[in-house]
C-alpha cells in the first residue's frame, strides 16, 4: 500500500557510481540498485531478488517485505545502515527469531546485491517484490 | 543401521517396578486408558486415542450453554501462537506454552502453580521454526508428563515435582530438525515425530520407552525399505482397486538420485491408535523442496497415511494421497478412527481431512480406500480421486510442475495451508458426523530452483494466499461431513480460517475457536445455530477441551494468535497491486486481535 506513492519518482538513472556501491562507504551508496518502471532492474539487483527468494526470507518478512512474524524490511531499511544490515543477516538475531545466514554461501556471496534489492524496495523505487531484468541495452548503460 | 533393536525386557521390569505405579504385567497404557475412560479428565490431546475429540460430559448442553461464563483465566506469559490444549488428570491441569516450552502443573483445587518447568534451549532454534514457535501440547502417563521441546529434546517430567526423569535428543536442530508436535503415549511407548520439511529434513517417527527414554524403533517416511520399516512383501497399499504389497524399494524408485535424503515427509501431526489391531496411524508431510521440478517421481512415501505396528514400527499399510506434490499439501493432518457405516456397510474406518482438500475414508484394518471426496467445493487442483488407482486426477492449469519454475500458477484451491491444516476435527458418535474446522483459501504458487545448504531454509516457491474467489468472501468454514458417503452436510461460513481444534460433547454441542478470538458453541444437530460466543483475549488456534472438577463441567481453550494462520495476518498484501483483490484477507485480523497467550476456562453459573 505504502509503496504506491513513490512509484514513478525514481525513473532517472542512479549515478554510474551506483554499480560500485558495495565497495563504497554508506554515504555514497544511497541507491545501489537500478530500476525502471518500478520492476525492471539491473542484473546486480536481480541477483539480490534471487538471493532473497532462495533464502526464503519471505517466510518471515512477507512475500512483499511487508513483515509477518519478522519485521517489515520496507520499514527496517529506512533506518538500518548497510553495516547493520550485513551484521544482522550474518549473525542473525536469534532470540528474536532471525536466522544467522553466515553458513549460507548464496546469501553471504550476494549480500551486497540482497541489500541493493531490499533498499530499492524500502525506498519505494522498486514497486513490487518480483522484479525482472531490464532490457539488455539499458542494463548496459 | 538406523533402526535400533527392541529393549531387553528385564530392564523394563526393573524400571516398572521402580516406579511402583502399576501392578506387574499390566499394559503400560492401562493408566492412560483408565484416565481416558474417566470423562472428568482430559487425559490426552484429543480426549481419546481415536482422535475423536468427543466428551461424554453433558452438564453444559444446548439448553444452558448460552449462560456459560468465564470461570478463570491464566496467562502463559508467552506471545507466540498457542496450539493444542492443556491436559487434566484428576485435580491437576498440565499446561504448555510455545517456545520456550514452559510447562505448568496447576492444582485445580487451589489454582496454584504446583511446579513449573522451563527448559533452557538454544535460541538458534527459534528461527529454525520459522515462522512460528508453536507447540501442540503434552502427554501424560504413569505419573510422567512428556514434553516434546522445540529443540527436539523429548523430556519425561515427574508429574508430582516437574523434575526431569529422562530426556532424549530426537533430531538435529542444527539441520532444521525441530519439533512442534505433541508426543503420544501408546502402550509402553511415547511416540514422536519431526518437523523441518522446509529445511530438507528427512521425516521419521520415533518410539521411545516411556520409562527410560530408550529408542525402541525409528521409521523414516522415505528411503530404503529397512529404514522405513517397510516389508516389501507384507506392507500393503491400494493398487488397482485392491490391496497389494508395495514391493521392493517402493520409495527409492520414486525419487531421482539422492534427493530422498533431503526429501521431507515430516511427521508433525496428531497420531491415533487402535488397540484392537495394535496399529498407530499418522500422516507424512510434503516432499522437499516445494519446487517439483527438482524432484521428479511420486516421492513416496511423502504425503502418505501410515498404519504401523506400535511394538515393532513395521508398516502394515500405506496410502499416498498426493503423489508428486506440487502445492505443499502435507499429509500430516490427524487420522480419526471411528466405527461407521460406509456406503451402507459397517466399517472400522479411518477418516482423514487432508490439506489437499479431499476427505478420505479408509478401512483402518486393511487400508482399503473407501471414499475420497472434496470437503470444500472450491478445491480445483484435481477433478477427483480415481478410486481404482487411488490417485488424484490433476488439472493441468493448476499444475505448478506443468507450468514449471519461475511461472506463477494462479488460482490454485486450496492454498498451501490446505482446506484444513493441523487444527483437528471432531467426531460425534450420536450424530455420526465429523465437525471440521476448515480454511477457505486459494493461492498463487511460483516455484523456483533452490540449492540445498544444510541447516538453511530449503523452500523453493513463493506463495500468495487469499480468500477463495467467488464465494462468501471469508477465509474459513465450519462444516459437518458424512464420511460414509463423502458429503458435506452443513457449512457455516467464517470470516477467517477456523484454525482451532473442534470439540463435541454429549451435551449436544460442537465448539471451536476463531482467529478473531471467539470461542463458539453451536448445536451439533444444526451448526448454523450459534448458542454461545465469547471473545477471548487473542485469536484462537488452540483446541477446545472439557473436564469436570468438583461436580462442575468446565470448557477451556488457549488463545494466542500465531501459527501459519496468524502469520497469514499480513499475507495477501500483494493483492493491492495484482488486481485479484484481497477481500478481507488475514491482514484484517489486525482489526480484531493481538498476540498474547492465555487460557480461558468457562463454566455454568452456580
Amino acid at each position: 500500500m505504502k509503496s504506491k506513492i513513490v512509484r514513478a519518482v525514481l525513473l532517472a538513472w542512479p549515478l554510474a557510481a551506483a554499480s560500485l556501491a558495495p565497495q563504497l562507504p554508506a554515504s555514497a551508496q544511497d541507491k545501489p540498485y537500478k530500476v525502471v518502471d518500478g520492476y525492471k532492474v539491473d542484473a546486480f539487483t536481480l541477483t539480490g531478488f534471487r538471493t532473497w527468494r532462495a533464502a526464503a526470507c519471505d517466510r518471515c518478512h512477507g512475500a512483499n517485505q511487508e513483515g509477518l512474524v519478522g519485521p517489515s524490511l520496507v520499514n527496517s531499511l529506512k533506518t538500518l545502515t548497510k553495516e547493520e544490515f550485513v551484521k544482522t543477516v550474518r549473525d542473525g538475531r536469534l532470540d528474536k527469531g532471525m536466522v544467522s545466514f553466515s553458513a549460507n554461501k548464496t546469501v553471504m556471496d550476494n549480500i551486497d546485491a540482497l541489500y541493493a534489492y531490499l533498499k530499492g524496495r524500502s525506498d519505494g523505487a522498486i514497486t513490487r517484490a518480483k522484479v525482472e531484468l531490464m532490457p539488455e541495452a539499458r542494463a548496459g548503460s | 543401521m538406523m533402526v535400533k533393536r527392541p529393549r531387553v525386557p528385564w530392564r523394563q521390569f526393573i524400571a516398572a517396578a521402580a516406579m511402583l505405579v502399576l501392578p506387574a504385567l499390566a499394559h503400560a497404557n492401562a493408566d492412560v486408558e483408565k484416565n481416558i475412560a474417566d470423562s472428568k479428565n482430559w487425559a490426552v490431546q484429543a480426549g481419546d486415542m481415536f482422535n475423536q475429540r468427543y466428551s461424554k460430559l453433558k452438564q453444559i448442553n444446548t439448553g444452558n450453554v448460552g449462560k456459560m461464563q468465564v470461570a478463570w483465566t491464566f496467562s502463559t506469559g508467552v506471545l507466540r501462537g498457542h496450539e493444542g490444549s492443556p491436559l487434566v488428570i484428576g485435580d491437576m491441569m498440565y499446561l504448555h506454552s510455545p517456545f520456550p516450552n514452559k510447562v505448568f502443573a496447576m492444582d485445580l483445587n487451589t489454582q496454584k502453580i504446583k511446579w513449573k518447568y522451563e527448559p533452557k534451549q538454544d535460541p538458534a532454534v527459534i528461527p529454525q521454526m520459522c515462522c512460528d514457535t508453536v507447540n501442540r501440547g503434552l502427554a501424560y502417563a504413569e505419573g510422567k508428563v512428556f514434553l516434546q521441546q522445540a529443540d527436539s529434546m523429548l523430556v519425561a517430567l515427574d508429574a508430582n515435582t516437574g523434575k526431569v526423569i529422562w530426556s532424549v535428543k530426537n533430531g538435529d536442530p542444527k539441520l532444521g530438525a525441530v519439533n512442534t508436535n505433541a508426543p503420544h503415549v501408546f502402550k509402553d511407548k511415547v511416540v514422536t515425530g519431526i518437523s523441518g520439511g522446509e529445511w530438507g529434513v528427512r521425516g521419521f517417527i520415533n518410539a521411545y520407552d516411556i520409562n527410560t527414554g530408550k529408542q525402541v524403533w525409528k521409521a523414516y517416511s522415505v528411503g530404503p525399505d529397512a529404514e522405513m520399516l517397510i516389508d516389501p512383501e507384507k506392507t500393503m497399499t491400494w493398487t488397482d482397486g485392491k490391496m497389494a504389497p508395495v514391493g521392493k524399494d517402493s520409495s527409492l524408485k520414486t525419487w531421482q538420485g539422492d534427493q530422498w535424503k533431503i526429501g521431507g515427509g515430516t511427521t508433525w501431526g496428531w497420531y491415533s491408535y487402535d488397540k484392537a489391531n495394535n496399529l498407530m496411524y499418522y500422516g507424512s508431510g510434503n516432499p522437499s523442496t516445494w519446487n517439483p521440478a527438482q524432484r521428479p517421481g511420486d516421492n513416496k512415501w511423502s504425503m502418505t497415511i501410515f498404519a504401523r505396528d506400535v511394538d515393532t514400527g513395521m508398516a502394515k499399510w500405506v496410502y499416498q494421497m498426493t503423489p508428486y506434490d506440487e502445492w505443499d499439501f502435507d499429509g500430516i493432518n490427524e487420522m480419526i478412527l471411528a466405527d461407521i457405516n460406509v456406503k451402507g456397510k459397517p466399517r472400522k474406518a479411518l477418516v482423514h481431512f487432508d490439506r489437499n482438500g479431499f476427505g478420505y475414508t479408509l478401512d483402518r484394518v486393511s487400508g482399503e480406500l473407501l471414499v475420497a471426496e472434496k470437503y470444500d467445493p472450491k478445491v480445483n487442483w484435481a477433478t477427483h480421486v480415481d478410486m481404482k488407482s487411488g490417485r488424484p486426477v490433476t488439472v493441468k492449469k493448476y499444475s505448478t510442475a506443468a507450468n514449471g519454475p519461475d511461472v506463477n500458477t494462479k488460482g490454485v484451491c486450496p492454498a498451501a495451508l490446505g482446506s484444513k491444516d493441523q487444527q483437528p476435527a471432531s467426531f460425534d458418535p450420536t450424530t455420526k458426523l465429523f465437525y471440521v474446522p476448515t480454511n477457505h483459501v486459494c493461492m498463487d504458487y511460483e516455484p523456483f530452483k533452490v540449492e540445498y545448504t544444510a541447516g538453511q531454509p530449503y523452500v523453493g516457491a513463493t506463495l500468495s494466499m487469499y480468500p477463495a474467489p467467488g464465494s462468501h468472501g471469508g477465509m474459513g468454514n465450519y462444516i459437518t461431513w458424512d464420511a460414509g458417503s463423502g458429503k458435506i452436510v452443513q457449512t457455516k461460513a467464517e470470516k477467517f480460517s477456523v484454525w482451532s481444534g473442534a470439540l463435541n460433547t454429549a451435551g449436544g454441542l460442537s465448539c471451536y475457536g476463531t482467529l478473531e478470538g471467539y470461542l463458539k458453541c453451536v448445536d451439533a444437530k444444526n451448526i448454523q445455530k450459534e448458542l454461545f460466543k465469547f471473545k477471548t483475549p487473542s485469536g484462537i488456534i488452540g483446541n477446545v477441551f472439557t473436564y469436570e472438577h468438583k461436580g462442575k463441567q468446565y470448557m477451556g481453550v488457549f488463545s494466542g494468535i500465531g501459527g501459519w494462520a496468524g502469520i497469514g495476518m499480513a499475507a495477501g498484501l500483494e493483492k493491492d497491486t495484482d488486481g485479484l483483490g484481497a477481500v478481507g484477507g488475514y491482514r484484517e485480523l489486525n482489526q480484531y486481535t493481538e498476540l498474547g497467550g492465555s487460557l480461558t476456562v468457562f463454566t455454568l453459573p452456580n
